[in-house]
C-alpha cells in the first residue's frame, strides 16, 4: 500500500482568524480516511486546500505521489484529486452522461463522440453496481444518486482521490447504505477516500483510519481497530469554557410556547416548552433538520400533524403573518436571501415586519425614518443614519438591522437561527447581550446554533437534534459539550 | 437641534447628485435631447421662428398622443416593482375596444354598461393571468405571452375578424376642455381632452399608492425579495395576484378611451403598446427584476418616449427613423446611471492616483 497524499505543516489564516494550524495529514491507496470534528473545526477548510481552491500559507507543503505541488483547482484535478461538495454541482438540465463530460468531453475532429462517452458512463455504473439509465436528467435524480453520478465522474476519468463532504446529509437509509458499498467498491480498486461525516456509525463502517480536528488544530490520528465512539467524542470536544460569553442569569417565568409532537417539513415528533425568560437552545450537526422545524413552528412550512401553543392557546392557522400577530420573531440563518431587502434602505427594512400589527393603510416615510434612527442609536448599527442602504452595511449591521426589524413588532417568542453566523466577535458579544436584554424584558429565546461555546454558554436548557428527531433534552446542568456531540452525532437517545 | 439637521443635510449634499435622486439621471438626459432638437429647430430656421417643438400646440399633441400609453404605462410601473411583466396589454386593450364597440352598437347594452363591460372584461383577463402568476412557479413573461396570443384570437372570434364601427357615442370622452384657446404663436387651436386629466390623475393616486400606504411598501418588499417579504408576513401570492388586478382597470380604461379617439374598434388599436409602455417604464429607471421604480421616473420616461416621434417629424426626417432613436434611446437610459457610475469610479481613481504621485519623494520624478 503505497502513499498517494501528504500533507505537512499545513495551516491557513483569514483575517482574524486562524482556521487550521501545522496539520499533517495522509492518504494510502484503497483505504478510507475519514476526517472528524464539530462544526467550524476546520475540516471544510482542510478539504478546500486539498482542492486547490485555497492556498496554505507559507511553509505548509503537499505532496502528491512524491512530488511537492503547489495546487490550483484544475491542477488537483488533474494531479487526480476529485471533491464532491456538500452542496450539488450538478447541471439539473443535462443528462448522466453529459454531466460526467461538461467541460471535458471526448471529441473527434470537432465532433462530440457520445457513443463512446455512453459507453464509459455504462461501464463505470454497471462496476458500482447501479441500475441508473444514463440519459436521465440529472435534476430528476434523488440526491443519493447524484452522487452516485459524481463518484462515476471520479472514476471514469481515473481519479486517485475523491473528497467526499458530509455526503449523506439528505439520505434516507437505504441510500446511506448504496453509498457505502460504492464506497467499499471503489476502496478495493485502488483509490483513496478521504471521509467527512457527522455521523459516527458511518465512519465505523467504513474508516481505516480517523484524524480528528479541533479549533484547526489536529487532535489525533488513529486506526480503526480498538477505537471506540466515546474517545472520539473525547477528542472532538475539550474547549476551555473560560473562553465562553458569560451570561446573566434571569428569572424564568410561566410556559408562553409549546410544541407537542410536532411533525412536518422533515421534523419527526418535536416537543417541547418554552418558559418567559428563558433561552432553549437546539443544537445538533448541519442536516440534522433545526431550521426546517423553525420553519414549522414559525408557519413558513406546513405543519403535518402535532399542535403548536402559545400561551396556552393552540394555534389554528399558522402562517408567517399569523405568526408575527402571535408576537413571534423569526430571525433566520441566511440574512442576505431570508431576512433581508438588501437595495432598501435600513428604515425600509426595520419597518416592513410591523405592518401587518398596524391599523393604518397609510405610512409616512418621516415616521420610518425616525424609528429606523432610533433602532440605529439603540443597537449601535454602525452607519450615518436609517437611509442607509442595508447592502452596503457589514454582516454584523445587517444581522443587528434584522434584529431591529423584529424588535420593532414588539415581539415576545424570539426564534434565532445562528445569531451569530459569519460575523465578528465584536458584534457577536453585542448580539448577546441584546438576547440577555430581551429575557430581562421578559421575552423568550428559541435558538438554534450550531456554535457549542454560543449553545453552552448562552442557553438555559438545550435540545439536541439528528435526522429531525430529538435525541435528548438537556437539563442546565447536563450541558455540556460532550454530552450535546454524544447525542448529536452518536446513536444514543433518550 | 436646527443645528444638527443643517449638518446633516450638508453631508447628504456631498453624496452624488445622480445617486441621490434616482431620476434625476435620465431627467437631464430627456433634457440634453429637449435643448438639442430645439437647437437644431433654430439652426434650420436661421433663428428667425419659435422653435415649433417647444410650442404649446404641440406639447398638448405630445401629451394627447401619451395619454393612453402613459396610463397603461403606470400600471406596468406597478407591475414590473412588484417582479412581474405583462406583455398581453396590447391586445387586451384592443380586446376591450371591440368588446366596448360591439356593446354599444350591436348588442345595444348603452354606453355605460358597454365601457363597464369593455373594462370589467380586461379586469376579468388579468386576474385569470395573475391567479396563474401568483399561484404557480410559471414566468410571468410566458403567462403574459401567452395571455397576449389569447386575448387576439378572443378578440378576432368577437368581431368575426372585422372592424366595429361605431356612431360616435364614446365622443364625450374626447371633448376639448378648454375649446376656444388659441396658440398664440401659430393661432391653431389648443385642444386637451379630459383622458390627459384623468392619466395625471392616475398617475398621482399611483404616487400616492406607492410611497405612502402599505399596500406600495409590501409592492416593492415583494418585488425585492419574495422571500424575506413573506417571512415578515406579507401575503405574497395576493400582492403578486392584485398587481394584475390593477392593470386589468388601467388597460381597461386606456382601450375604451382608444375606441374613444378613433371612433371604432378593431384588432390593430392596441399594437405595439406593450412594447411602448414597458420601454416607458424601463426608460423611468424601473428594473426588470423587481423592486425598483417610481412614478415620477415613468412621468419621465413617458414624455421622453411619447416626444421622440414627435421631434423627428419636427425635424423633417422619415418616420423611419424614429424607432431606431426610440431604440437607442431606451438603451441609453437604461446604461447611463451604470456608465456614470463607471466614469466617476475611473475618475476618483485618477484623482488618487495623481495626489498619490504627489505625494512621493522628489527623486522618483526626477
Amino acid at each position: 500500500m503505497s502513499e498517494i497524499l501528504q500533507l505537512r505543516n499545513i495551516s491557513k489564516t483569514f483575517p482574524g482568524v486562524l482556521a487550521l494550524q501545522n496539520i499533517a495529514f495522509d492518504l494510502n491507496e484503497g483505504e478510507v480516511h475519514c476526517l472528524c470534528g464539530e462544526n467550524g473545526a476546520g475540516k471544510s477548510t482542510l478539504i478546500k486546500i486539498l482542492s486547490g481552491a485555497y492556498q496554505p500559507d507559507e511553509g505548509g507543503e503537499i505532496v502528491v505521489d512524491g512530488r511537492k505541488v503547489v495546487l490550483n483547482p484544475h491542477l488537483a484535478m488533474q494531479m487526480g484529486i476529485q471533491t464532491i461538495y456538500q452542496e450539488h454541482t450538478v447541471f439539473e438540465n443535462l443528462n448522466i452522461v453529459e454531466n460526467i463530460f461538461t467541460g471535458s468531453e471526448i471529441v473527434k475532429r470537432g465532433v462530440l463522440q457520445k457513443n463512446e462517452m455512453r459507453k464509459q458512463t455504462v461501464g463505470v455504473l454497471k462496476y458500482l453496481k447501479s441500475e441508473l439509465n444514463p440519459d436521465r436528467k440529472m435534476g430528476e435524480l434523488s440526491s443519493g444518486e447524484q452522487k452516485t453520478v459524481e463518484i462515476a465522474k471520479g472514476l471514469v476519468f481515473k481519479r486517485r482521490v475523491i473528497i467526499l463532504d458530509e455526503p449523506t446529509a439528505s439520505f434516507s437509509s437505504v441510500e446511506i447504505e448504496n453509498l457505502l458499498d460504492i464506497i467499499q467498491t471503489i476502496k478495493n480498486s485502488g483509490l483513496g477516500i478521504i471521509y467527512i461525516s457527522h455521523h459516527l456509525e458511518e465512519v465505523f463502517k467504513i474508516a481505516d483510519r480517523v484524524t480528528v480536528l479541533r479549533d484547526g488544530r489536529k487532535v489525533s490520528m488513529y486506526n480503526l481497530e480498538g477505537l471506540t465512539k466515546t474517545t472520539l467524542i473525547k477528542d472532538m470536544v475539550g474547549r476551555d469554557p473560560s473562553t465562553f460569553y458569560r451570561r446573566e442569569r434571569v428569572a424564568i417565568g410561566e410556559v408562553v410556547f409549546e410544541a407537542r409532537n410536532v411533525t412536518g417539513n422533515g421534523a419527526k415528533d418535536i416537543s417541547f416548552v418554552v418558559r418567559r425568560g428563558e433561552i432553549l437552545g437546539i443544537a445538533g450537526m448541519a442536516g440534522s433538520g433545526r431550521s426546517e422545524l423553525m420553519n414549522v413552528l414559525f408557519g413558513s412550512a406546513r405543519l403535518d400533524s402535532g399542535e403548536i401553543l402559545i400561551h396556552g392557546k393552540l394555534v389554528k392557522h399558522s402562517s408567517p403573518r399569523a405568526s408575527i400577530k402571535n408576537k413571534m420573531c423569526f430571525i433566520t440563518e441566511d440574512r442576505q436571501n431570508t431576512g433581508l431587502f438588501l437595495p432598501q434602505t435600513i428604515a425600509q427594512n426595520v419597518t416592513i415586519a410591523n405592518l401587518v400589527n398596524t391599523r393604518e393603510f397609510v405610512v409616512r416615510q418621516t415616521d420610518d425614518f425616525r424609528i429606523g434612527d432610533k433602532f440605529v442609536k439603540l443597537l449601535n448599527i454602525k452607519t450615518k443614519d436609517s437611509r442607509t442602504r442595508v447592502i452596503n452595511l457589514s454582516g454584523g449591521n445587517q444581522q443587528k438591522v434584522v434584529l431591529a426589524k423584529w424588535f420593532n413588532t414588539n415581539g415576545e417568542i424570539f426564534i434565532f437561527d445562528e445569531p451569530t453566523l459569519g460575523i465578528d466577535v465584536g458584534s457577536k458579544q453585542e448580539i448577546y447581550k441584546v438576547m440577555v436584554d430581551l429575557l430581562k424584558q421578559g421575552k423568550s429565546i428559541i435558538m438554534v446554533s450550531s456554535d457549542m461555546p454560543e449553545v453552552i454558554s448562552m442557553s438555559d436548557r438545550v435540545i439536541i437534534m439528528k435526522n429531525g428527531q430529538q435525541m435528548a433534552e438537556l437539563t442546565t446542568d447536563e450541558v455540556s459539550e460532550e454530552n450535546i456531540l454524544t447525542y448529536s452525532i452518536g446513536d444514543k437517545a433518550i | 437641534m436646527m443645528k444638527e439637521t443643517t449638518t446633516q443635510r450638508r453631508q447628504v449634499v456631498r453624496e452624488s447628485l445622480f445617486k441621490r435622486h434616482e431620476n434625476l439621471t435620465v431627467l437631464s438626459i430627456f433634457v440634453g435631447f429637449v435643448v438639442i432638437i430645439v437647437i437644431l429647430q433654430l439652426i434650420m430656421t436661421g433663428g428667425q421662428r419659435f422653435p415649433t417643438f417647444i410650442s404649446p400646440v404641440n406639447l398638448l399633441n405630445i401629451l394627447q398622443q401619451v395619454g393612453v400609453p402613459g396610463i397603461v404605462a403606470v400600471g406596468m410601473t406597478i407591475v414590473m416593482i412588484s417582479g412581474g411583466i405583462d406583455l398581453s396589454v396590447g391586445m387586451l386593450a384592443s380586446l376591450v375596444s371591440i368588446v366596448t364597440a360591439l356593446g354599444i352598437s350591436k348588442w345595444h347594452y348603452g354606453v355605460g354598461p358597454s365601457i363597464l363591460l369593455g373594462i370589467g372584461s380586461a379586469v376579468v383577463l388579468e386576474t385569470a393571468m395573475g391567479y396563474i402568476i401568483s399561484r404557480t412557479k410559471v414566468e410571468p413573461f410566458i403567462v403574459t405571452l401567452g395571455g397576449m396570443i389569447t386575448f387576439q384570437g378572443i378578440a378576432l372570434l368577437l368581431c368575426n375578424s372585422r372592424e366595429v364601427i361605431m356612431n360616435g357615442e364614446l365622443n364625450f370622452l374626447k371633448i376639448n376642455l378648454i375649446a376656444g384657446a388659441k396658440d398664440p404663436l401659430s393661432h391653431l387651436n389648443l385642444i386637451i381632452p379630459p383622458y390627459d386629466l384623468l392619466f395625471f390623475a392616475i398617475a398621482f393616486l399611483a404616487g400616492l399608492l406607492l410611497n405612502y400606504t402599505k399596500y406600495g411598501r409590501w409592492i416593492y418588499a415583494v418585488g425585492t425579495n419574495p422571500h424575506a417579504a413573506y417571512l415578515a408576513g406579507i401575503n405574497v401570492q395576493n400582492m403578486k395576484l392584485s398587481v394584475y388586478v390593477i392593470m386589468g382597470i388601467l388597460v381597461g380604461i386606456g382601450g375604451v378611451t382608444l375606441l374613444a379617439r378613433v371612433n371604432t374598434g378593431i384588432i390593430t388599436l392596441g399594437q405595439g403598446l406593450e412594447i411602448d409602455s414597458i420601454a416607458m417604464v424601463v426608460i423611468g429607471g424601473t428594473a426588470l427584476k423587481g423592486g425598483k421604480g417610481n412614478i415620477v421616473g415613468t412621468l419621465i420616461g413617458v414624455f421622453f418616449l411619447g416626444s421622440i416621434g414627435n421631434a423627428m417629424n419636427m425635424l423633417r426626417l422619415p418616420s423611419e427613423v424614429q424607432f431606431v432613436a426610440k431604440g437607442l434611446v431606451v438603451i441609453i437610459a437604461v446604461s447611463a446611471g451604470d456608465v456614470s457610475t463607471k466614469i466617476s469610479g475611473f475618475l476618483s481613481r485618477r484623482k488618487e492616483l495623481r495626489l498619490g504621485a504627489a505625494q512621493s519623494p522628489v527623486g522618483q520624478r526626477g
